[in-house]
């Protein structure tokens, strides 16, 4: 068994890699993040990457197809295809970074009052004498009966490991945080009474310190999902999972370090400590939900794609490696369907969707686009393949939302007006900016209704066989490749767009609403609250309605998860949701087809268009 | 003349198209000509929608083109003609995967192409596949698949062929979303195709009609 040293340049990160290892495994391993679309399998070439020196395996049938002879020779590789033959040095650039990018936080604000899934007694118990040799936990509880009237039965085990101790120091004075009649944890008497909720997504995980006795929320911050190594969307983790079931460890243990570090940097910024968490609430998509709990995801991905549990859950922190208070719990908020899970659930919550007395559509746009309708008291919710052109997947000169990217975008006569995120030049174009893109290609009559490119604009050139729009061009970027969108990009939002449409229609129909009937529309999530809403409707994405008649509100699935983690009375909420949603299967709906191909032209979706 | 029915239907023009078959027919042309122009039309089409100027919504514009077309000539074929096919293909969509939009345009261009497609639809088990080609003395397999998942369906059901005797009577080609050469290795499939003319082109090659 021979190992080798891999160095990863830029960052100066070095990785051992076993013999038969690729590359991007290696990579994985040390931490260094290579974007991964495919999972590894050779299919989207956004592994890239340079071997500088060292040997590797001969380069695989893709790599000489997605490489010219010179680029191989300069050592261009798919980190996917590679392995070492002996110790290498390696530069990832930044397009084959899973670069950090802009995470979102923040979204509507709402409040409730606290309801506490436990109580915090001030408890004052007298010391040990000869005369009164009582235990400590057994005097704790004596006192708690005495002073409070409360029967505890049990005490947590790590909490009494620290009893003695604590009670000694703190000179018998203390606060006891009952849950569910037994003794979780205790504090000093002055210590916060914290609680943290985390929105556990594909993509990022956003996390929230919260002040469990007012629901304020002291700090909050978001990272990119370190799972994302084992592919982008949750079908390529999954497949790692049924593949080997060692990956289902490391990809729960990366979600739990991350929480773990996220939960210890917002402590930090508060100047509380991980300790002072009393209760987490975490929400997430099935998937996300069942890999953090270790579940078993095979039967998420296959036909009828069943969860193993929709219930909502509570599980002792401690049992899932999460550093907080001893004997804390975690909440989990119930799930709907395979794809369609507690984060649904929380956003329907947030948004008082779920009890509309008008005609509602609530969505959140990812990857997996989860839309809820709300008519005449009834609920009904499916989920469409959206894919991840939207997050600038798929898209030729598409990229995630960070630095340099694109994000609002305006043709005006044979001028493009852009904004880029941070303002510096642009290098790539992110979905508010793509989506923009295409609303004025197709209101400028550059792009049919059918999408296809139409050569009647100084800016559209064929490329490589292919039509173009030119948003910036070689000259305006002093000679680096031009920023374009394909024709074969605009292919792919017209599915991404069809397949959102075709979702909302789908729920219309079974339910004999029309469009016009919809009174507001909720649109959540990150991509969804930068987007143009006007770009949106423009291309026929949204139904056609008067604008005042949308909102967008940011992260609600971790607004839910906040008034999950301070009242009981949001939980029951959240499981009545959960058990009122009428769940549609796309894929069993016979319509599908017909709606679907029609959805594809751009413009206000029509019944008939031709 | 014959040239305007194959670009009228190319772009898509169902009115004159139609004009044209009815002009044609009327005029007494032989029916099997009209009907070849029509799939030249298609052809074309097809390679627009593989240069991705046309779309999904397009080809299927296209095909009730074409299905009108075939109602107004149908009548003057003898039956004979009518079924003159050059080879049997079973094709369907894995095990665990429903995603059919994609095969659906293969299965339509291989059909106007002349073949005759045995379509066995969507999360097809492999024992499926296998009974089709024996019932059918098929000697093309299409697979098709857009889950990363349907990697190891297509994987499965080729072995399948194999183990029941089959595998040297057929060729398999596979196709979908994120399929590759790679993925084509893996499987042990005879070849991959991007699109449904590469899977025309395939069938063509495999049955030795041009
Ligand atoms: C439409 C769609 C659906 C529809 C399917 C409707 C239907 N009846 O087909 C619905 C909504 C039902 C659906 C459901 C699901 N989907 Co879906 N879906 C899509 C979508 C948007 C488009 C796929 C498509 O039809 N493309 C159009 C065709 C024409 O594309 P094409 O590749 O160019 O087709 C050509 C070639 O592939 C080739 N070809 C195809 N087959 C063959 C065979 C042979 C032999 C040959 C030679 C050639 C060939 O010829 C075709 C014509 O030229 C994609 C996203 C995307 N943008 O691609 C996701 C996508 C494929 N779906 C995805 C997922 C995850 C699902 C679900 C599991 C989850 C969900 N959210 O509901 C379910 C379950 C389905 C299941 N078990 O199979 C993922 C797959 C991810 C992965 N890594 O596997 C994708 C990529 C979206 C994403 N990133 O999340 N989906
Ligand atoms: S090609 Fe997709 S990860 Fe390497």
């Amino acid at each position: 068994m021979s190992e080798f040293t891999i160095n990863f340049e830029p960052l100066g990160l070095r990785g051992k890699c076993k013999n038969n290892e690729s590359l991007l495994e290696c990579a994985r391993r040390s931490g260094v993040g290579i974007n991964s679309i495919c999972g590894g399998t050779g299919a989207c070439h956004a592994c890239r990457v340079q071997v500088l020196s060292g040997t590797v395996s001969r380069p695989s049938t893709v790599e000489y197809k997605v490489f010219t002879s010179k680029e191989l020779k300069e050592g261009w590789r798919l980190a996917c295809q590679t392995y070492p033959i002996s110790d290498c040095k390696i530069t990832v650039p930044a397009d084959s970074m899973t670069t950090s990018q802009r995470l979102q936080v923040e979204g509507l604000e709402k409040k409730v009052s606290p309801e506490l899934p436990f109580q915090v007694y001030h408890v004052k118990i007298a010391p040990p004498s000869l005369e009164t040799p009582v235990a400590d936990a057994d005097r704790l509880i004596q006192a708690l009966n005495n002073q409070h009237r409360l029967r505890c039965t049990s005490v947590d085990i790590d909490t009494l490991r620290d009893i003695p101790g604590q009670l000694r120091s703190w000179n018998w004075e203390s606060q006891v945080v009952v849950r569910n009649k037994e003794v979780v944890t205790i504090l000093y008497q002055k210590s916060r009474q914290l609680g943290l909720a985390i929105d556990l997504g594909t993509t990022k995980i956003a996390a929230y310190l919260i002040d469990m006795n007012s629901g304020q929320t002291l700090a909050a911050r978001g990272i990119m999902n370190p799972q994302i190594n084992y592919g982008e969307d949750i079908i390529s983790r999954i497949n790692k999972v049924i593949k080997s079931s060692e990956a289902a460890v490391v990809m729960q243990r990366l979600t739990l370090d991350a929480i773990n570090e996220l939960s210890a940097d917002l402590c930090a910024a508060a100047g509380a400590r991980p300790e002072e968490i009393l209760e987490t609430v975490v929400v997430g998509n099935t998937a996300m939900h069942h890999l953090f709990l270790r579940l078993p995801v095979k039967q998420l991905a296959f036909s009828p794609f069943v969860p193993a549990v929709s219930l909502a859950l509570e599980v002792r922190a401690r049992d899932l490696g999460l550093n907080i208070a001893p004997g804390a719990y975690v909440y989990l908020m119930p799930n709907i369907a395979g794809f369609v899970g507690a984060d649904h659930v929380s956003m329907l919550l947030a948004t008082d969707a779920w009890k509309a007395k008008e005609t509602t559509i609530a969505l959140d746009i990812g990857t997996n686009t989860e839309v809820s309708l709300i008519y005449g008291g009834k609920i009904t919710t499916t989920s469409c393949a959206s894919g991840p052109a939207f997050e600038g997947g798929h898209i030729k000169h598409g990229m995630r939302a960070a630095a340099g990217a694109i994000e609002r975008l305006r043709i005006d006569g044979d001028k493009v007006q852009y904004q880029t995120i941070n303002g510096g030049p642009p290098v790539g174009i992110c979905g508010s900016g793509i989506l923009d893109a295409l609303a004025q290609l197709y209101q400028a009559n550059i792009i049919d209704n059918s999408g296809r490119i139409i050569d009647s604009h100084p800016r559209v050139r064929v490329h490589k066989g292919q039509r173009e729009f030119v948003l910036v061009s070689e000259e305006e970027r002093n000679g680096k490749p031009a920023i374009t969108i394909t024709q074969h990009d605009v292919r792919e939002l017209q599915l991404a767009k069809a397949a959102i449409r075709t979702g909302i229609q789908i729920l219309l129909d079974i339910s004999l609403c029309s469009e016009d009937d919809i009174k507001q529309v909720i649109i959540a999530g990150a991509f969804g609250s930068y987007i143009n809403i006007d770009s949106a409707v423009a291309i026929g994405m949204m139904p056609s309605l008067p604008l005042n008649r949308f909102q967008q509100v940011g992260n609600a699935a971790g607004m839910g998860a906040r008034l999950a983690l301070i009242s009981t009375r949001s939980r029951a909420k959240a499981q009545a949701i959960a058990s009122r949603v009428k769940y549609v299967e796309l894929a069993s709906s016979p319509e599908f087809n017909k709606v679907f191909v029609q959805a594809n032209y751009l413009g206000p979706y029509q019944i008939t268009n031709k | 003349m014959n040239k305007d029915l194959v670009s009228t239907i190319a772009d898509l023009n169902e009115q004159e198209a139609l004009k044209i078959v009815k002009d044609r027919l009327s005029a007494g042309e032989d029916p099997l000509k009209i009907m070849e122009d029509a799939r030249k039309g298609l052809e074309i089409v097809g390679e627009r929608f593989a240069s991705s100027e046309y779309f999904i919504p397009d080809l299927v514009y296209s095909g009730e083109i074409m299905k009108l077309i075939t109602e107004l000539v149908k009548p003057q074929l003898t039956r004979e003609e009518e079924t003159r096919k050059s080879g049997k293909i079973v094709f369907g969509t894995v095990r665990g995967d429903i995603h059919d939009i994609g095969k659906n345009i293969v299965t339509f261009m291989l059909d106007v192409n002349g073949f005759e497609v045995i379509d066995l639809g969507v999360d097809v088990p492999e024992q499926k596949f296998v009974d089709k080609i024996k019932e059918s003395g098929a000697s093309i397999v299409g697979l098709s698949g857009f889950l990363t998942l349907a990697f190891d369906s297509m994987k499965q059901t080729i072995r399948a062929i194999e183990d029941a005797g089959l595998r040297d009577s057929v060729k398999v080609m596979i196709g979908g979303g994120q399929i590759s050469e790679e993925i084509r290795k893996y499987t042990g499939a005879d070849a991959y195709g991007k699109d449904a003319m590469a899977g025309v082109t395939l069938a063509k090659k495999w049955t030795g009609v041009n």
